[in-house]
């Protein structure tokens, strides 16, 4: 009963938001609007039983298609909606401000898997592997990191052999695959010459299901419940000679950049998760008495409220910076680093300061306040780690400031 | 009947989920820096349009707006939606609250004038002054027939069957063309602007005019006195049994 009351307030709080944002484009506002609205009706209300029952959002997924979203970075030609950075780190916030496994979902299929395949492609493979992932049907997937190692991409041991048919013969497995079990397409990095180290890592897309490909059990994990993860495992997989993405030895380079872009994705849907964090912690505090006014009156609550609204808007607005730069053709490694390193914190913190301002309301799932807690957390993490951020930046700042 | 002309009218108003606040000098509401998006009645209005021009009842949707200058984005939201090209009667900043129906009746007729579309779709009253009037005005103006608080539109033969929510109930009248008719609530479910329309909808036009440049003279004919928020809500009174409740309304002059 007090998720009735909230609400409605709730709603206010999130209208009044909309205001300060005369920096976006008119294009880019109206697909805010819409990226709202949909989060609003469609998402918000089921975000908390998706979790629950570990489900895929079949229907929204599809809507999301059906509104140009899972193929927004695609370019008209190919069938998306040919849109730049910023729209899609708007579009990825107001998603996950409603579900965040909605925005994992929408972000592993944009940055993660059409990234790879649009900046590598062929017009064959793009036509192939593009075209008919855009409607929310069919999803694709990213498969990068194995069970021996994550942060440290260039020792991949997946490999890829050359046969005498033609054919790459593909072993080894990936870990901690998004999307493992809908996807239908993955773009998988193997080892195609030991020798070179990392610049002998290729890239391929391997259709799913195939001969070779299986899948490991479904993980439990502590957030985004409703996506699917899972180790796949590659045994004598042969993949055709088209399917390989650019030359062989380009694999770590389209890695990199893939997950350069991807960053600003992530930071969107950790934006979205602490935006949402924020709003329930507001809109909870209004109503909320203690010592006979509302705590949002009390100066403790009022601190963590003021703190919470700093670091979204400093990390909303570095990772424009860097969907910005990125649109305009310039060099965004360090600023997405940023924005992914900035937000995720962000989302964590105000997931935290979420859960305290309400209480032992924070602790159940009757608010949305616990999910926020377990949803912000795996930001941190994937897509670069907190600590990989950092190295990046500062190898990238100590370049610009070389002495 | 196939391949009409419509002219939409939508209104840029403070969003309807925002929590207005009476200005300090009392002659209307806070605006500045406040969200405002289409008028939810226009939003169906729209719809209407795009889905007649989906079974090919109509060829091109034009859509109008008299406002100030960010009432460009309604109308960009409006395009977004499926309409076809703009037209911005602008006005400027901070005159537009000195719109009125009468006004912006007039200037729809102008327009009607300068594009002869075969039938004129409004929202059924704005979310900000509730009047209801402008559908009412135009049509009297044109002399057209009106099918106001439409919540059913279908084509027939060289007519429209509408049917009118009123006080009764349901009320189902034939209208013949050219007419106006105002959208109410339950008349469709307005459309997401897709992001392929968000971008088709950049490059349609929106001409600009302005009410002189129609002829149309836009001075207010009403004035506004005062505005106050409602007073605040009272606590009740809880009586223990009916006797004592008739007593308490005896009492009050209620009874």
């Amino acid at each position: 009963m007090l998720g009735k009351l909230v609400r409605p307030v709730l709603q206010r709080c999130a209208a009044a938001r909309h205001i300060s944002t005369t920096l976006l484009p008119e294009d880019i506002e109206l697909l805010r609007t819409t990226c709202w609205d949909f989060a609003e009706n469609e998402l918000k209300p089921i975000a908390g039983q998706i979790d629950k029952e570990h489900k895929y959002p079949t229907d929204q997924v599809k809507m999301m298609g059906e509104l140009g979203l899972m193929g927004m970075v695609a370019p008209e030609e190919l069938g998306g909606a040919g849109m730049g950075y910023l729209a899609y780190a708007v579009a990825m916030e107001e998603i996950s401000r409603g579900c965040a496994t909605a925005g994992v979902i929408l972000s592993v299929n944009n940055s993660l898997y059409l990234g790879p395949l649009l900046t590598n492609g062929n017009d064959a493979q793009k036509e192939k592997w593009v075209t008919p992932f855009l409607d929310g049907d069919h999803v694709g997937c990213f498969c990068l990191s194995e069970p021996g190692n994550g942060s440290d991409a260039g020792a991949a041991s997946t490999n890829a052999t050359l046969r005498d048919n033609g054919q790459y013969e593909l072993n080894g497995s990936k870990a901690w695959i998004t999307n493992g079990y809908e996807s239908e397409a993955a773009v998988v990095f193997a080892t195609t010459d030991k020798s070179l180290k990392h610049k002998g890592i290729s890239a391929f897309v391997v259709p799913k299901p195939a001969q070779g490909v299986s899948l490991g059990k479904k993980e439990d994990k502590l957030g985004i419940r409703g996506s699917s993860t899972c180790v796949i495992n590659f045994d004598n997989c042969m993949i055709d000679e088209a399917n390989l993405l650019g030359k062989a030895g380009d694999g770590f380079k389209i890695a990199m950049r893939t997950l350069d872009a991807g960053r600003i994705g992530v930071a969107g849907q950790a934006l979205g998760i602490a935006q949402a964090s924020l709003e329930c912690a507001v809109a909870y505090s209004q109503q909320r008495q203690a010592f006979g006014k509302p705590i949002a009156s009390l100066s403790t609550i009022q601190n963590k409220l003021a703190d919470m609204e700093c670091k979204i808007w400093s990390a909303r607005l570095i990772n424009w910076h860097a969907a910005k730069l990125k649109d305009d053709g310039h060099n965004f490694t360090k600023e997405a680093a940023m924005a992914k390193l900035v937000a995720s914190e962000a989302a964590t913190y105000c997931a935290h300061q979420a859960i305290q301002v309400l209480g032992g309301m924070g602790y159940v799932s009757d608010m949305p306040a616990e999910r926020h807690y377990r949803d912000a957390r795996i930001t941190e993490i994937y897509e670069g780690t907190s600590e990989i951020q950092r190295l990046v930046i500062a190898g990238n700042l100590l370049k610009e400031m070389v002495q | 009947m196939s391949g009409l002309r419509v002219l939409v009218g939508v209104k840029r108003v403070i969003d309807y989920a925002v929590k207005i606040r009476v200005r300090p000098d009392s002659l209307g509401v806070v605006t500045d820096g406040v969200k405002h998006s289409m008028n939810p009645f226009d939003e169906n209005a729209i719809e209407e349009a795009v889905r007649m021009k989906q079974k090919k009842i109509v060829k091109e949707i034009i859509v109008a707006s008299c406002g100030p200058p960010q009432a460009q984005e309604t109308i960009r939201t409006a395009l977004a939606m499926g309409a076809d090209r703009g037209i911005h009667v602008e006005v400027p900043a901070g005159t537009d609250a000195n719109l009125q129906p009468l006004g912006v009746a007039k200037i729809f007729a102008a327009l009607v004038e300068q594009e002869k579309p075969d039938l004129v779709i409004l929202g059924k009253q704005a979310i900000d002054d509730d009047a209801n009037q402008t559908t009412q005005l135009l049509a009297g103006i044109l002399d057209w027939p009106q099918g106001t608080m439409a919540s059913v539109v279908s084509a027939g033969d060289g007519a429209l069957t509408i049917t009118r929510e009123i006080d009764g109930g349901l009320e189902d009248i034939s209208v013949s063309l050219p007419a106006v008719i105002s959208a109410d609530l339950r008349l469709n479910e307005p459309r997401y602007a897709t992001l392929p329309n968000i971008m088709k909808a950049k490059k349609k036009k929106i001409a600009k005019m302005d009410p002189a440049s129609l002829g149309v003279d836009i001075t207010p004919r009403l004035k506004i006195l005062n505005v106050v928020d409602p007073p605040v809500r009272q606590a009740g009174d809880k009586v223990p049994d009916v006797s004592t409740l008739m007593e308490k309304l005896k009492e009050k002059g209620h009874l």
